[in-house]
């Protein structure tokens, strides 16, 4: 693996979220600024590229992860890597949206933190009129969590660049916080404690 | 060269050989072929690359393991790098083995059986402890193995392999008790093995002596060759390939030289076609050009200055110059041709087009079409002269064709034989023009619409349309300038005088004889008219003809009229008087029929032809002055029979073809007389035999056609107006009926003078004949003989009327009664009273037997001067002198009862009285 010296800053961003809301679609927008019509489902996609984050250039990896269920089993790995979360339902399915609450809990029972950057962010604004999931709830589920909540639209790009950038600010925030005190340290090998912990 | 490419995106980001992976990033190539390199985790997966777009490749992941970098690399950017990594991993997939990725079973099994194949042992290194690791749901992070075993590797041929690596990848959700198990069972497959080899040479024992004594025999071979043959035995073989080299190119070098010579043949054979095409050329252009076959001549041309337009070389340049002259020449003919007209429309674009490819300067098609409009003009002048001239040989010929055309009566003849004889030369010029417009306009202007809508391949210089509107115009106007000066010259009197020279100018004495011509001629320009129609010329030209048209037909319709009108004149010369009778109008000779026919033919020509407008023409009749010019012509022509029969009665002819009918003593009918007995002849009269009936009896024929036109005829003729949905004529009948009333009484009072002078000049000779004093008369036995003179004379008159018409008898008889009463009374009078007594007896009887005699015709002047007549005459003073009177009556009624019979009224029940007689 190639290591350059002097690698910008990278923030590690995971899209979570049911089956079909759009995720891939969200992270392709952003990416590519191509909005992609068909459904495939995804395994795991990793997207990696340079970004100007006020006016300080960084890096940002986005894990696109699996919405089946097929695949809760491998999630906790991938959401150990991640410093933030774009937790993503479709406003014009319930049932999306209830499920965010059960990601909500997995991610806090992997990270062990209760203050990960993470945006709760309804996606599929375009489509109003199919609308299931009323603005007020999703605003008071974020408001219980005291997360933001944004509403996108792949197809439109409405807000795809402010939940990815607002994302990563509140990822870099973290980590200066986290380098201030130097607690960060702590905190991995409290993590590879708890890794070794499983083996025993 | 581009930026290079970078991979930013991997879709999934993990997965087992075989993977279908979405590669995403920026710069991946412009095309498929640009893309010539892609490598996932060291493996080239550039045969199963799919190229989507620069953003975009497809690729299956090939058999590397573990994590790796995809490089991309392409033709116009080099190779690239990625911010992302691909990792591969090897699957168990068992039966039992949930997989979320479809794994392509065919051809991935092949290559997985088969590298298992190859190498056995791996199978073994998969699971060497012996546990199965189906169900382990939970994959432990590689990042985590690479922290904790930095440099290490999990797998067991790997040299830096950790065994703890292993552990974690595979069992680290193992039981503990599982694993010890699992330590057991490779401990025993270990021993087992080792325990294996030794037992396995044992028993082999044999074939492995046997093994070493070939080996030792081989030993003995080599040691044997390397003797006979030195150190090195591949000298010799060094040599003979070498040898079998050179001479293996000595084979080719032959077959070599002469590809070469066959090249070198090759290339000058096309040298020499070549070559042979230029030289050949001017031959073929004049061949071609004899054929007919320009565009290959053309196409020759076009070649060859491709070919050789350029070149330096003399003999080239030559031959060129004389292609260029064949060309020069050809260009000339083809100039000809398009001048030489007509040709047809087709030939004459290829002829056109033909000339652009030659590049000729100038332009072709305008030369074309001008000279298609200057052939059109000369076509139309030229008919115009040599119909003047065959006209003017005609009228020389001693007016051979008026007088045929006249022969032909007023219908068209619609057969061709003996009748290009006979038609006048205008009417042929007409037909001959119409021919050509409809002919040969078609086609000038379809060349001109070519021209314009740039089908000829020419560019249209900006002044042309205007051009070959005035063109258009000119020809349109010369046609109809032309037609006008033939057939109606007087509609070119305003024409400016140049103009209408270039018309041509007719004779005026053929305007004869054209009449019946005119609709024939109509019918010729308006199949022209409407071929130009189809055309969709400018309004403006099709508005000359149009008003030539209109002319046309005004003039025809006023020419038709006039001419009805003249055969209703020339009715006079056809009247036979026979005299036919029909049931209510009495009787009537046959000349109002063949008035109404005339009428009636002339409407229906006029109908048929003129009146009926066609598409695109003005109605006839909108126009008031039409309408007021129709109405003229019409009554001029019921007019003209007025006058017809006004010559007829009171012509000087009539009165001088016969004398007075009723002749003084004889009181024979003129009737008798006229009709076959000998005597009229002897009486000098025979030359007027042919002549008719006397003039009495031509006047009453008259006078019943006259009534019979009046009641009969103008209301037919007005049926005739409006079934052919003309204007009530109420103008022209009113007048007509008019000037018929004036005409009946005028004949009338003709005939009543003809008839009564003699009547009542016969009473006073007759009534003294014999020297007859009415002093001196005896006893009166009968009136006098005068009386029944008086009364035959009556009755002869009328005879002579009811043959004719009997309802003339009640308009004649009255009159004539009067007369005679007036007669009696003046003699009467004269008299004075100088009778004697049978005198008065006899002037008694005789004024009362007239008296009774007339009584159904009589009218109260007549009555008056019978009682003035009696008056004159003394009173009966006795009853004898009565009694005398009443038996000569009597007498009278009894002898004369016959005669009687004639006054009685028709309407009377006459056969009671007959029979009452009898």
């Amino acid at each position: 693996m190639k290591k350059p010296n002097q690698q910008p800053a990278l923030h590690k961003v995971i899209m979570v979220g049911s089956g079909g809301v759009g995720k891939s679609a969200l992270t392709l927008q952003f990416m590519y600024d191509e909005f992609v019509e068909d459904y495939e489902p995804t395994k795991a996609d990793s997207y990696r590229k340079k970004v100007v984050l006020d006016g300080e250039e960084v890096q940002i990896d986005i894990l696109d992860t699996a919405g089946q269920e097929d695949y809760a089993a491998i999630r906790d790995n991938y959401f150990r890597s991640g410093e933030g979360f774009l937790c993503v339902f479709s406003i014009t399915e319930d049932d999306s949206f209830q499920a965010t609450q059960e990601f909500r809990e997995q991610i806090l029972r992997v990270k062990n933190d209760e203050n990960i950057p993470f945006l709760l962010v309804g996606n599929k604004s375009d489509l109003g009129e199919k609308r299931k999931v009323p603005l007020s709830e999703a605003t008071g589920r974020a408001a219980q969590w005291g997360v933001p909540y944004v509403e996108t639209s792949a197809k439109t790009r409405a807000n795809v660049d402010k939940v990815f950038y607002d994302l990563m600010r509140e990822i870099r925030s973290r980590k200066m916080e986290d380098n201030k005190p130097g607690n960060s340290r702590g905190k991995d090998k409290s993590k590879r404690k708890k890794l070794k912990c499983v083996i025993l | 060269m581009g930026p290079p490419p970078i991979v930013t995106g991997v879709s999934p980001k993990e997965g087992p050989p075989g993977t279908r992976v979405t590669v995403r990033g920026e710069f991946l190539g412009k095309s498929p072929t640009d893309l010539c390199g892609l490598t996932i985790c060291g493996c080239d997966c550039l045969l199963s690359a799919e190229w989507k777009s620069s953003n975009k490749i497809i690729a299956r992941s090939g058999p590397g393991k573990g994590r790796g970098e995809i490089v991309v690399t392409t033709r116009s950017g080099g190779k690239g790098t990625s911010t992302v990594e691909f990792r591969g991993y090897h699957e168990m997939i068992g039966p039992m083995k949930e997989s979320a990725v479809w794994v392509e079973e065919a051809p991935l099994r092949k290559m997985w059986w088969g590298r298992r194949g190859l190498t056995p042992t791996t199978y073994q290194h998969d699971d060497p402890l012996g546990i199965s690791i189906e169900g382990v749901e939970q994959k432990f992070p590689e990042d985590g193995l690479h922290k904790l075993f930095p440099g290490g590797s999990g797998d067991l041929s790997s040299e830096n392999f950790a065994a703890g690596w292993f552990l974690l990848e595979r069992h680290h959700a193992t039981p503990f008790d599982d694993l010890r198990a699992g330590l057991a069972f490779l401990r025993r497959k270990v021993d087992g093995q080792k325990e294996g080899q030794l037992s396995f040479i044992k028993s082999n024992v044999g074939s492995v002596m046997e093994q070493l004594d070939t080996l030792a025999q081989l030993k003995e071979r080599f040691e044997e060759d390397v003797e006979k043959q030195g150190q090195d035995p591949t000298i010799r073989l060094e040599g003979a390939i070498k040898e079998s080299m050179s001479e293996a190119n000595k084979l080719f070098e032959e077959v070599l030289s002469r590809r070469e010579r066959a090249d070198a043949t090759r290339s000058a054979l096309a040298v020499l076609q070549r070559f042979r095409f230029l030289f050949g050329l001017p031959g073929a252009i004049e061949k071609n050009i004899k054929k007919g076959d320009y565009d290959a001549v053309i196409n020759d041309y076009a070649r060859v200055m491709n070919l050789f337009g350029n070149t330096d070389v003399p003999v080239f340049k030559k031959v060129l110059a004389e292609v260029e002259s064949r060309i020069v020449q050809l260009r000339d003919l083809l100039h000809r041709r398009l001048e030489e007209a007509p040709t047809s429309l087709e030939a004459q674009k290829k002829l056109i087009r033909n000339l652009v490819n030659l590049e000729v300067g100038g332009d072709p098609a305008w030369d074309a079409i001008s000279c298609h409009s200057r052939h059109l003009t000369a076509t139309m002048m030229q008919c115009k002269d040599s119909h003047i001239a065959q006209e003017q040989s005609a009228l020389e010929d001693g007016g051979k064709t008026p007088k045929s055309s006249k022969n032909k009566s007023t219908s068209v003849p619609n057969q061709n034989t003996d009748w290009q004889a006979c038609v006048p030369a205008r009417v042929l010029l007409t037909e001959e023009l119409a021919d050509a417009i409809s002919e040969r306009f078609p086609d000038f202007w379809k060349l001109g619409q070519a021209y314009f809508t740039g089908e000829l391949q020419v560019t249209v210089a900006p002044s042309r349309p205007q051009d070959f509107k005035k063109l258009v115009l000119a020809a349109i106007s010369l046609f109809s300038g032309l037609l006008r000066a033939a057939l109606m010259p007087h509609t070119l009197v305003r024409t400016p005088a140049a103009e209408r020279a270039s018309y041509g100018v007719w004779h005026s004495k053929g305007m004869e004889g054209l009449g019946p011509w005119l609709p024939h001629c109509l019918r010729a320009l308006r199949q022209a008219y409407s071929s130009l129609i189809r055309l969709d010329l400018p309004s403006e030209a099709l508005d000359i003809v149009a008003s030539l048209i209109f002319d046309l037909r005004l003039h025809c319709m006023s020419t038709l009229l006039k001419q009805a009108g003249e055969s209703v004149r020339q009715l006079h010369t056809q009247e036979t008087w026979n005299i036919q009778f029909d049931g209510e109008h009495g009787g009537i000779t046959h000349l109002p029929a063949e008035c109404e026919r005339v009428i009636a033919e002339a409407l229906q020509l006029a109908k048929d032809s003129v009146l009926l407008s066609e598409h695109r023409e003005t109605p006839l009749l909108e126009s008031e002055v039409v309408q007021r010019d129709l109405n003229n012509l019409i009554q001029n022509m019921l007019l003209g029979f007025v006058e017809v029969l006004d010559k007829l009665a009171l012509g000087s002819d009539a009165m001088a073809g016969d004398s007075p009918g009723v002749s003084q003593m004889i009181g024979s009918p003129a009737i008798y007389r006229v009709h076959g007995s000998d005597s009229v002849i002897d009486k000098g009269r025979g030359k007027d035999k042919e002549s008719g009936p006397a003039w009495e009896v031509r006047l009453l024929s008259v006078l019943s056609n006259i009534e019979y036109t009046r009641s009969v005829l103008l209301p037919r003729i007005a049926d005739l107006f409006a079934r052919y949905q003309l204007p009530a004529q109420v103008g022209p009948l009113a007048s007509v009926n008019k000037a018929l009333t004036e005409l009946d009484q005028r004949v009338l009072d003709a005939y009543l003078e003809q008839r009564s002078d003699p009547l009542v000049g016969t009473i006073e000779p007759s009534m003294y004949i014999g020297n007859f004093n009415w002093d001196a008369a005896l006893k009166p036995a009968d009136v006098r003989p005068y009386v029944k003179e008086l009364l035959t004379n009556l009755i002869s008159v009328h005879a002579e009327v009811h043959s004719i018409s009997p309802g003339l008898v009640w308009r004649v008889l009255p009159q004539l009664v009067e007369t005679v009463a007036e007669e009696l009374a003046r003699l009467m009078v004269c008299l004075d009273k100088k009778f004697n007594v049978h005198g008065t007896e006899q002037a008694c009887a005789d004024i009362a037997a007239i008296r009774e005699a007339v009584k159904v015709y009589s009218t109260p002047t007549a009555e008056a001067f019978f009682d003035e007549a009696l008056e004159a005459v003394p009173r009966l003073s006795d009853a004898q002198g009565k009694r005398n009177v009443e038996s000569v009556l009597n007498n009278f009624r009894s002898r004369m009862k016959l005669q009687l019979m004639c006054f009685r009224d028709p309407k009377a029940p006459t056969v009671k009285n007959i029979s009452n007689s009898v």
